[in-house]
């Protein structure tokens, strides 16, 4: 059934509409399966399902907490019941789709089967991966990562630590444009002695460990030299350096994708190179350098946990720091979960952001790369 | 205007890109207020480079470039402020991407001209009607035929109100069915009294709209002339050979 007969059973009032193109996904090509396709794709994805779902239901039939119970259900026999099922239904659809897509005569019926197939390959390495777990000692594991009761006690220190997290990376980053732009123009100067230092400057801070750079700063030119500054101020300039240095480069590598002809146009008109610059060439080149400069805000948020090495006071702590810390007092693991939690937390909203405003900027009518 | 009449003179104008490629080579030409003069020549001859030239979006290794009584090659003149006064239209029109019909024209008006937003809307609005696309000037160039965007590009430098206009090939990149509307804007403007110099194959746009003709071969001018006459009886053995290949 295709979207276009729906649509003329309704009275479509436009019949000349052009029709969607097929769509490849399960659901229109349900029509199209043939016996052994349905199998394939019916078994892959209950094996799947089975490896989550019937792992969540013995969990939650010897109960989340307290942590000893989760170590029970992971090691009982039900649990290895619902493994070695999946893994059965698995291969089962493994198999069934491999045949079947060579039997297939249509492309539904052979989408169904790779399908299939597919999620039953899925389902058996998941499943394969839990079995093997299950042979260590899950329960001091299960101590050392899942003692969710503990984090209660720190709900507002990891608060606090994930805006420390992103104050650190947005400060950095904004510092870190600021600096790209600058030295990205100065990188494309005709001038040598111009171009010069920001190449070293460009070179250094890509070169050497973003690691290196906030102990040397700290330790060596803050501390050695005996200087008033905090070490929180010290992290962020470090960062926007560090940040400055990769956005010089794509900016550099932006504002070199327009072509020629614009910036002509531009002097042509009358404008001086700053200008042309400012008014006509970074504002197409800042829309195609969005993508790789999310990547590197991204790379940044990540990199802020580095500053564990220098020593923060409870409040300046971001998510990594909070994390030994607490991980010090309790000897308990749980507290890095919480972490890379928190991470994720931030970053992928940042993610999917920048791919809206990405896909709104080229649909747009702004004529982008005409 | 120069001290001896003309609008544009060159004097003994070379061009180099690098060390090897030698492109003009000893280009005198004065344009005096008015003409249309229109640039010919096989490709790679040079003619590009030599309308180049004229605004110093290339600069000549040597020789001399005065327009309007202002001595461009000079290192102490305001090239930005010189630049206003000349008007330039690209082969690939060059619009802005970012900008609708309006801004394109606009931009340079309020930033370089400094003129109020209003007085920059109304003369870029005026423009665009004098080349027949007032209802378009909230469409960005992605939205517009080659057609449309190379006569935006006309109007975003006569709305500058320059003294000379030059066109770079400005039909080659267009479909055969868009050319004429762009040549009629230009013979419109030729008729208005505006001093032109056009690189062109369009050689029907030669003959009727140029009020001289330049063949240019290997960076010298070859023969110039009045164009219906020399279409008729081309004086010079190279230029006789390159009229029979195009027309």
């Amino acid at each position: 059934m295709s979207v276009g007969e729906g649509a003329a059973a309704a009275g479509d009032p436009l019949p000349d509409e052009p029709r969607r193109p097929p769509d490849r996904g399960l659901r229109h090509t349900a029509g199209e399966q043939t016996p052994l396709s349905s199998l394939a794709l019916a078994a892959g994805a209950g094996g799947l399902v089975l490896v989550f779902a019937g792992s969540a239901a013995v969990a939650t039939a010897y109960g989340w907490t307290p942590t000893e119970s989760l170590a029970e259900a992971i090691t009982s026999p039900a649990q290895l019941v619902v493994l070695l099922t999946s893994i059965g239904l698995g291969a089962l659809a493994g198999i069934a789709g491999l045949l079947g897509a060579r039997r297939a005569m249509t492309k539904g019926a052979r989408e169904g089967a790779i399908s299939g197939a597919a999620l039953g390959l899925q389902a058996i390495v998941l499943a394969g991966f839990l079995l093997w777990f299950r042979n260590g000692d899950v329960e001091r594991f299960a101590r050392q990562f899942f003692d969710f009761a503990l984090l209660s006690d720190f709900t507002d220190r990891f608060l606090r630590a994930a805006g420390n997290t992103v104050v650190l990376a947005l400060s950095g980053e904004a510092i870190g444009i600021a600096l790209g732009l600058v030295f990205a123009v100065f990188a494309l100067s005709s001038r040598r002695v111009v171009r010069a230092p920001a190449r070293a400057y460009i070179n250094f801070f890509r070169g050497t460990p973003l690691l290196w750079q906030l102990s040397f700063f700290f330790f060596g030119i803050v501390l050695g030299l005996q200087l008033d500054v905090g070490v929180y101020t010290v992290a962020i300039l470090v960062f926007g350096l560090n940040a400055g240095a990769y956005s010089a480069e794509i900016f550099r590598a932006g504002i070199q994708s327009i072509e020629r002809g614009q910036f002509e146009a531009a002097r042509s008109l009358g404008m001086s190179y700053l200008m042309a610059l400012r008014l006509v060439i970074l504002p197409q080149a800042i829309r195609r350098v969005i993508p790789p400069l999310t990547n590197e805000f991204v790379i940044l948020i990540k990199d802020t946990s580095l500053v564990v090495v220098l020593g923060l006071t409870l409040s300046q702590q971001e998510l990594l720091s909070t994390a030994r810390d607490i991980y010090a007092q309790t000897f308990n693991a749980t507290p890095f979960l919480a972490a890379a939690a928190g991470y994720l937390a931030i970053t992928l909203p940042m993610i999917r952001v920048v791919t809206w405003l990405e896909r709104r900027l080229r649909s747009g009518l702004t004529g982008i790369g005409a | 205007m120069n001290s001896d009449g003309s609008l544009v003179r060159l004097e003994d104008v070379h061009k180099w890109f690098g060390d090897d490629l030698y492109v003009l080579r000893g280009i005198d030409l004065a344009v005096t207020p008015s003409e249309v003069v229109v640039v010919i020549g096989p490709s790679g001859s040079g003619k590009s480079t030599l309308l180049r030239t004229i605004n110093l979006l290339e600069e000549p290794t040597e020789g001399r470039v005065l327009f309007d009584g202002v001595d461009l090659t000079d290192i102490r003149t305001d090239l930005n402020a010189a630049r206003t006064g000349i008007g330039l239209v690209f082969q690939q029109f060059n619009l802005f991407p970012h900008k609708t019909a309006l801004g394109n024209i606009t931009l340079a008006l309020r930033n370089v001209l400094g003129l109020s937003r209003e007085e920059a809307r109304e003369r870029a609005v005026e423009q665009l009607r004098e080349v027949g696309l007032e209802e378009k000037a909230d469409a960005y160039p992605g939205q517009l035929s080659g057609g449309q965007q190379q006569r935006v590009a006309i109007a975003r430098a006569l709305a500058m109100r320059p003294k000379l206009m030059l066109f770079d090939e400005v039909t080659s990149a267009l479909d055969p069915e868009l050319v004429k509307e762009v040549l009629d804007v230009m013979q419109r403007l030729a008729g208005e009294g505006m001093t032109m110099v056009v690189v062109t194959h369009e050689m029907g746009f030669a003959r009727e709209v140029g009020t001289r003709l330049l063949f240019i071969d290997h960076g010298q001018i070859v023969e110039e002339g009045e164009p219906r006459e020399m279409f008729a009886s081309p004086g010079h053995e190279r230029t006789r050979q390159f009229l029979a290949q195009v027309l």
